[in-house]
């Protein structure tokens, strides 16, 4: 099992000022798994509580002269703390130094014990080698590889609507305040681009209607939807066409993936699982100077939904 | 929007400044759970909470505060809220920017007060506040004038809430004397220690608004009390400074009565603020405390 490439410029800064502070936001650690042409990053992907966080890069994107190998289709995955991770990141970007290189390496963090793995930061300046050993798990197996990997293709399937969530800093906003108000949130998203977000208590109900957003998928047309005049009609209404689909996630959960502003996004779109079985929510980022999506960086969450009796 | 709001609301009005009002109720607010009987009338809304039979607070919004107001009611509407709810409630509509004004209505099909939001991107916020039919009848206190004017003093509002704050120390109960010759008001606290606090009327200074005392007064009241009536005081509402009037009435009723302005916020297209209505935008809150009942103290 081999692995060594250098981390590119744009890689590092991606890395340490974007995804890492985010997915620091959600979790301690994530897993980190390289294939041979992609390099990702997953949050709590084995689990089916908590949210889920996949980051996904083309391995050009981070890496230069990237070479891996081994035994289970050159694929590699552990886990890592990301406080490490993020810590060895940043202090290798304050050194002025040629490339830094990354490489799996086993050492002997005394003599006395058994050789660990570590993820090994090099940097080479004129004069000076600055090295630092991140401890990593034990190397994920076949089958704990092979979990990641379904679990990564299982996330390819698209909820069947998507709507463009609006201004992130502006639904953080109300996220703040509304969040006081209860634990469980109301999501729903109608194929005319509506996103409802709603707290209910037995005192009070609080909510905000985004109308007309963007959709992406199967889409219906709101004229469709009749006269209703209060956004709960309307949304009701939608439901009983089956043009929108509900659910309810846990508040925390909806707050923490919000933090996803920090990877500076270019669009976020949220959406229903099929057969309401989680919240969706994915991110797009423009490849610099264009309005055009860059394809070699995906990110997206995924919430769990809670039982609405329990809400 | 297109909301075609029916024409049964007993109010419908739309409110520019969210956050003088937050402001305004966060005064009222002495514990956290307490419920305000909210009461509705042609000339505006009037919140009370009351601690029965040693403090009542309430806190006016005539209706030249509101951008419009619409009021149908043949009976004067009444109903029960939970202040902190409200306060929560309303807070989340205080991020919105823009021109886009509060629509405040009431009652909603369940009896609910519904506030919402609509800004110009098309997006809405609204909250629907479950009310009750209020199981006391707030009292109404009057200051008696005694057949003269009562003893009253003006002061900033700031020198006021930094004395009784600092009369937390000795606590328990605090005794205001107020005395024409010399002219001054007196705090005393007497508990684990004493703390004396005067404030001597001077002419010349700026402490004193007004001071109208024609015989000397003392009276005692509970520190938590007292408190209450300064304690929550938004920091912008004291940076205004405009002053807050207290005054006695014969059985020792104390009224602390706050003046605040509820400035519209000011959108970079408005430059100026237009004086003419800032008379409108003020806003009363008073407090009624009972004093203590007398003891055996020498």
């Amino acid at each position: 099992m081999k692995f060594k490439a250098f981390l590119t410029d744009h890689g590092v800064a991606l890395l340490e000022r974007r995804f890492l502070p985010a997915f620091e936001k959600i979790g301690k650690t994530c897993h980190v798994y390289l294939t041979p042409v992609h390099f990702i990053l997953l949050h709590n992907v084995l689990n089916s509580d908590g949210v889920q966080a996949i980051a996904q890069f083309s391995k050009d994107v981070v890496f230069d002269d990237y070479r891996i190998s081994s035994q289970n289709q050159d694929r590699i995955a552990f886990t890592v703390d990301l406080t490490l991770l993020l810590r060895a990141l940043k202090s290798s970007v304050s050194i002025y130094g040629d490339k830094l290189q990354v490489k799996l390496v086993r050492k002997r963090p005394s003599l006395s014990e058994r050789p660990m793995p570590y993820l090994t930061f090099e940097s080479k300046g004129l004069k000076s080698a600055i090295i630092q050993d991140v401890p990593i798990s034990q190397p994920l197996n076949r089958i704990d590889v092979q979990e990641l990997q379904s679990s990564l293709d299982m996330a390819q399937e698209l909820p069947r609507t998507l709507v463009q969530v609006p201004e992130l800093q502006h639904l953080i906003g109300l996220i703040d305040r509304i969040g006081k108000l209860g634990e469980v949130l109301e999501v729903a998203v109608t194929q005319y681009g509506d996103l409802h977000l709603q707290v209910s208590q037995t005192m009070v109900s609080l909510g905000s209607e985004y109308r007309k957003l963007r959709v992406i998928g199967v889409r219906a047309d709101p004229t469709s939807m009749g006269s209703a005049s209060s956004s709960a009609s309307r949304l009701q209404q939608a439901l009983q066409k089956g043009e929108a689909s509900k659910v309810f996630v846990n508040m925390k959960h909806f707050a923490k993936s919000l933090q996803c502003h920090l990877t500076r996004p270019d669009a976020a779109f949220c959406g229903v699982g099929a057969v309401d079985s989680c919240l969706y929510m994915m991110f797009q980022y423009f490849i610099p100077g264009t309005r055009q999506t860059d394809n070699t960086i995906s990110l997206h969450y995924r919430l769990p939904v809670l039982d609405p009796g329990g809400a | 929007m297109d909301d075609d709001a029916p024409d049964s609301f007993d109010l419908r009005c739309l409110l520019d400044n969210v956050q003088g009002m937050v402001d305004a109720l966060t005064c009222l607010r002495w514990k956290k759970q307490q419920d305000a009987i909210c009461e509705l009338s042609d000339h505006g809304l009037v919140i009370t909470v009351e601690e029965r039979g040693c403090l009542q607070a309430r806190v006016y919004f005539r209706k030249e505060l509101f951008r419009e107001y619409d009021y149908q009611a043949e009976i004067r509407p009444k109903f029960g809220v939970s202040l902190g709810l409200l306060i929560d409630s309303l807070n989340t509509f205080t991020s919105s920017t823009g021109t886009t004004a509060l629509e405040l209505c009431y009652p909603g099909p369940d009896m609910q007060m519904i506030l919402k939001l609509v800004d110009a991107n098309d997006s809405c916020i609204y909250a629907e506040i479950r009310t009750r039919i209020p199981d006391i009848i707030p009292h109404d206190y009057v200051i008696e004038d005694d057949g003269g004017i009562p003893i009253s003093f003006a002061v900033k509002s700031a020198a006021l809430k930094e004395a009784l704050d600092d009369l937390e120390w000795p606590g328990s109960s605090i005794g205001i004397t107020v005395s024409p010759v010399p002219p001054a008001v007196t705090f005393r606290g007497e508990g684990h220690g004493d703390l004396q606090i005067e404030f001597p009327y001077d002419r010349q200074r700026d402490l004193f608004i007004a001071f109208n005392c024609h015989h000397e007064i003392s009276h005692r009241y509970k520190y938590k009390f007292l408190k209450a009536t300064t304690a929550q005081i938004p920091g912008s509402i004291l940076k205004d400074n405009r002053g807050s009037k207290l005054s006695f009435g014969a059985n020792g009723l104390l009224k602390v009565q706050h003046l605040i302005s509820v400035k519209p916020t000011l959108t970079p297209h408005q430059h100026f603020y237009d004086p003419s209505q800032a008379q409108a935008r003020v806003s009363y809150i008073e407090f009624y405390v009972l004093p203590e009942a007398e003891s055996d103290d020498p």
